[in-house]
């Protein structure tokens, strides 16, 4: 649309401030990791790849950087059958008591993280499951178990119910209806969400640190404890990993199902 | 051998799994399909009810600091330190201002942000906002903090530009405005990705019969789009209020310990100090304050619409 010289000039300037601000962290990390001093700086003084080369013997950092694949991988792994189910459920079937269902299910994102991370921590803590790994998978599921949910949701609504109605009617039983007419049709839910799930999981900090002890830090929490120390480009280097994943999710996420999506109106 | 060919082992062992399945579940059972479905995620979800109710027995045991460990009986004296100690005050006021303040901040930025992304008729343009509000998203808030640490360092960007035009190094670190400044930027996506779909919903022509009724674009905005668009201001305002004010990250990273936030305050009650009880206690009223604001969102526009824009967190 054509909009008047003097909010088109308001307008562009607060949205370049905004393109600014967002943009800046990323960009600079990616500098600094280049960076051939000894200290973070930005402009680096000349290009080298020896952050890199230093990172690609730390092994402390690597260990730290598996435990983030895994803990991304539990996560996911619980979320998808999960999440898919409950999804289906809510999209396709009349549920009696559905709204406290739906605000029951909404309790990741209603309570505050810190409160979710110390009140999973005490659990964890009674059943002897803190030092171990796998739980801060479930944990990162349970939070972010409403982004699954949702993603499956969106596409399980526009399924046509007379699709498993005929699936039924040329004599498929339950399962096969399931496994060939009702899961193919959410399965582009089911990929967007487990994108979701993997990569915040993957990026986890809050819930991480309240439930890892030092051996086994996971790698934001790792970056964390060494910025509190002396920043040095190793990090920058090491942090590219998030910005790369964080790049191959949102041309993922933007393949499978448009990003334009999110400003739909409903 | 010829019959078995017919017949595939994977039809072979989806019949025997629907015959477990019926048996195991008959279709007069049907009715129960959809709890069934339900079952894992209540499960799942029932673990933070589990925690909360962790959270709640703590909250009611003051730390024996002989033995240092939590009292065998009940008391309510967490509740009156958390509620009368100076600290905790000081503390709950800097975060509930500085929460105010970002989501007034954040909503001024992301208003313009959302209107040029949804009106504008290139969609290069709305590719490339949309990218830039994903992005750091899924970058994650530490590594983002991390990049602020590197601009407004002492040695950093900014203070070395200042250095070239003669200006001295400043502090930009470790005070509020870095904490706010850092929140603003961890909650603009948020706000922006909450706004789209109202500003999508208002007709172009609105806007267009407003200015050919002679009004200019100020008058249009406040006296066309910000009223329809109020539902979706208010709802990205109270997300991001939440949000910002529960948060540990930016207090943690950028405030350097001396800007702390209420969820620093539990976690060092919990990691420095080692009194469960009173963190217990502050993080159950932080739960309170928190899923009150939330029960606000849901009263104003009903808990599926939240289901649907959780994905707009």
């Amino acid at each position: 649309m054509t909009m008047p010289l003097s909010q088109r000039i308001v307008f562009w300037t607060i949205v370049i401030c905004v393109l600014v601000i967002l943009s800046v962290p990323t960009i600079v990390v990616l500098g600094a990791s280049f960076t051939a001093g000894n200290m973070i700086d930005f402009p680096p003084d000349g290009l080298s790849l020896k952050w890199y080369s230093k990172i690609a013997g730390a092994s402390d950092l690597w260990r730290a950087f598996g435990r983030s694949l895994y803990v991304a991988t539990v996560c996911t792994l619980v979320a998808i059958p999960v999440g898919t189910l409950a999804g289906i459920a809510l999209a396709k079937y009349r549920v009696r008591f559905e709204t406290p269902i739906q605000i029951y299910l909404l309790l990741p994102f209603t309570i505050p993280l810190i409160g979710s991370g110390i009140g999973l921590m005490l659990f964890f803590g009674e059943i002897r499951l803190l030092g171990q790994l796998w739980p801060v998978g479930v944990a990162c599921a349970v939070i972010n178990l409403p982004f699954m949910v949702w993603a499956v949701m969106a596409s399980a609504s526009g399924l046509e119910p007379d699709l498993e109605l005929a699936a039924a009617n040329c004599g498929a039983p339950p399962l096969s209806t399931f496994f060939h007419v009702t899961l193919p049709a959410v399965t582009p839910g089911i990929i967007s969400g487990a994108l979701l799930m993997f990569i915040l999981a993957l990026n986890e900090f809050l819930v991480s640190l309240l439930l890892v002890d030092a051996r086994i830090v996971t790698l934001p929490v790792q970056i964390y404890n060494s910025i509190r120390s002396i920043i040095t480009p190793d990090l920058a280097a090491i942090s590219v990993i998030f910005i790369a994943s964080a790049v191959v999710a949102v041309i993922a996420l933007d393949r499978l199902v448009g990003l334009e999506i999110f400003l739909k109106s409903k | 051998m010829r019959s078995l060919k017919a017949y595939p082992i994977g039809w072979r062992i989806m019949d025997a799994a629907e015959a477990v399945a019926a048996a195991l579940w008959p279709a007069r059972f049907g009715r129960s399909v959809p709890y069934l479905l339900l079952g894992p995620a209540i499960l799942l979800v029932g673990l933070l009810v589990i925690g909360m109710i962790q959270i709640a027995d703590s909250s009611l045991r003051t730390l024996d600091t002989s033995t240092f460990l939590p009292s065998d009986y009940y008391t309510l004296a967490n509740y009156q330190r958390a509620l009368t100690e100076g600290l905790f005050r000081t503390v709950a006021t800097r975060s509930l201002l500085g929460a105010v303040i970002v989501t007034v901040v954040t909503l001024i930025l992301a208003f313009p942000y959302a209107y040029l992304m949804v009106r504008t008729r290139s969609p290069v343009l709305r590719k490339i906002l949309l990218i830039a509000l994903f992005l750091p998203f899924f970058i994650g808030q530490v590594v983002r903090a991390y990049g602020w640490l590197i601009v407004l360092g002492n040695q950093g960007m900014v203070n070395e530009a200042l250095g070239l035009i003669g200006i001295a190094p400043m502090r930009l670190l470790y005070n509020y405005p870095a904490v706010l400044f850092g929140l603003v930027q961890y909650m603009l996506p948020f706000a922006v990705l909450m706004l789209a779909p109202a500003m999508t919903a208002i007709p172009e022509e609105l806007e267009s019969a407003a200015h050919s009724l002679g009004a200019n674009w100020v008058r249009a905005m406040i006296h066309v789009v910000l009223p329809l668009v109020k539902p979706g201001l208010v709802g990205a305002g109270l997300v991001v209020l939440t949000l910002s004010l529960t948060d540990f990250a930016m207090p943690a990273i950028l405030g350097g310990g001396s800007q702390d936030f209420i969820a620093n305050a539990i976690y060092d009650q919990f990691f420095r100090t080692s009194d469960q009880g009173l963190g217990s206690t502050l993080a159950l009223l932080l739960v309170a304050v928190g899923s009150l604001l939330v029960g606000v969102v849901f009263m104003l526009f009903g808990a599926g619409t939240l289901a649907s824009q959780g994905a707009r967190r």
